[in-house]
């Protein structure tokens, strides 16, 4: 089957990677501000990584795939919250540790190692900008609501008929799982992904 | 440092500050856990190690040499945790490629390991080897939790089609970090 944008999507591919991106969607989507620095730096240091490792990823022995492909995603997740902490000082802020654990994020380093690796550059930089975009959509639609819901703000202002019916749990860490769980049963439903996902989750391991 | 601030921070690690399930780091690799209890523990095991040593490495590195130049302090660390994790992986080869078909590289190398040695160089050394197992410890038992939890028979039919696979499995976890916040308070 020729995989087109749509079929990589309706493949059940985004439910995989959410599953093992969940960590740094939930930890940016309390805030919407949050949401869209965490969804920038996912897209750019994915489109970044992509595109040095399409094109680098012939000469790399094997044997070295892991570290080198780390050290190429640590540096562009460090340049980018360089600019970001010299722009968007708060956004850094808000995000924490976060920012710099994408450095070891499974999401990255597998769209390196199993699309940027196997395929060349105009197709390792379609799959890392579908894949960006759609965890930068899925992070500002769980920050609205749970900002909105939980905190009664909107980009960080304070929404005044909402004041007195916030229900503070959603800007924590179970708000993150009860929100994103939502939000992923909902684009299950509409895009029937669930039909999916036997056959696209991928069986790594079996131990 | 006292008997109790050690078991204050042991019981922290394993409830109220537990990365997987509190901080988001570390999460998307326990709540894919599908291993058996004994894997699960062995790799658990095998990632505190590698949180204690990376801490014993990351912190004074920080302190004494990355004063000056504190914005390579991911790539310095990133690189620590990935030597770390390769020799051990040297070391115990058999046994963890016994344990785990799948890399032991790729599953030790995670946020909660990343983010313990950034949160730890706020610390004392001695504080944040301590905070280093309770924390690889809490990371071990919620695996190995989660990696029950997927043992057990459930009927599917139960669930709406939409919520299966991830969406409950995040369901679960937002159970679980409920009851952990509930234990939050706990002060002896």
């Amino acid at each position: 089957m020729k995989k087109t944008k749509t079929s990589y999507l309706l493949r059940g591919t985004p439910s995989v990677l959410l599953f093992i991106g969940a960590g740094f969607v939930m930890a940016s989507s309390a805030d919407i501000r949050a949401a869209l620095g965490m969804g920038a730096a996912v897209l750019l240091s994915m489109l970044l990584t992509s595109i040095v490792v399409s094109a680098i990823h012939k000469i790399i022995p094997a044997y070295a795939k892991t570290p080198v492909y780390l050290m190429i995603i640590t540096g562009f997740v460090s340049i980018i919250s360089m600019f970001m902490q010299a722009w968007f000082p708060e956004v850094v802020q808000m995000l924490g540790v976060h920012l710099a654990a994408l450095s070891v994020s499974a999401v990255i380093y597998r769209d390196a190692e199993e699309i940027a690796d196997h395929n060349g550059e105009v197709k390792s930089i379609e799959v890392a900008l579908v894949t960006g975009v759609f965890f930068t959509v899925v992070m500002v639609v769980c920050a609205l609501i749970r900002e909105v819901l939980g905190n009664a703000t909107i980009w960080g202002k304070p929404i005044a008929f909402l004041q007195d019916y916030k229900v503070s749990a959603l800007v924590g860490a179970v708000g993150g799982y009860i929100v994103l769980a939502i939000v992923m049963a909902i684009i299950n439903k509409v895009t029937g992904l669930h039909h999916h996902l036997d056959e696209s989750k991928e069986k790594e391991d079996n131990c | 440092m006292t008997i109790n601030v050690i078991l204050g921070i042991l019981l922290a690690g394993i409830l109220s500050n537990n990365y997987a399930l509190l901080h988001f780091l570390g999460t998307g690799a326990v709540i894919e856990n599908e291993r058996s209890t004994k894997r699960s523990m062995v790799l658990g095991l095998g990632t505190t190690l590698v949180m204690v040593l990376s801490t014993l490495i990351t912190w004074p590195l920080d302190k004494y040499l990355l004063v000056k130049v504190p914005y390579i302090q991911t790539m310095v660390f990133v690189l620590v945790v990935l030597v770390v994790v390769e020799v051990l992986h040297l070391i115990a080869k058999n046994l963890l490629d016994n344990y785990c078909r799948s890399d032991f590289v790729k599953f030790a190398i995670n946020g909660a390991v990343l983010g313990l040695c950034v949160h730890n160089t706020e610390l004392g050394l001695v504080e944040a080897l301590v905070t280093a197992a309770a924390v690889g410890i809490g990371f071990m038992l919620t695996m190995t939790l989660y990696g029950k939890l997927k043992d057990l028979a459930v009927d599917e039919d139960a669930i709406p089609a939409s919520f299966r696979g991830l969406p409950i499995a995040l369901l679960t976890a937002g159970m679980i970090a409920l009851a952990l916040v509930a234990l939050s308070s706990i002060s002896f």
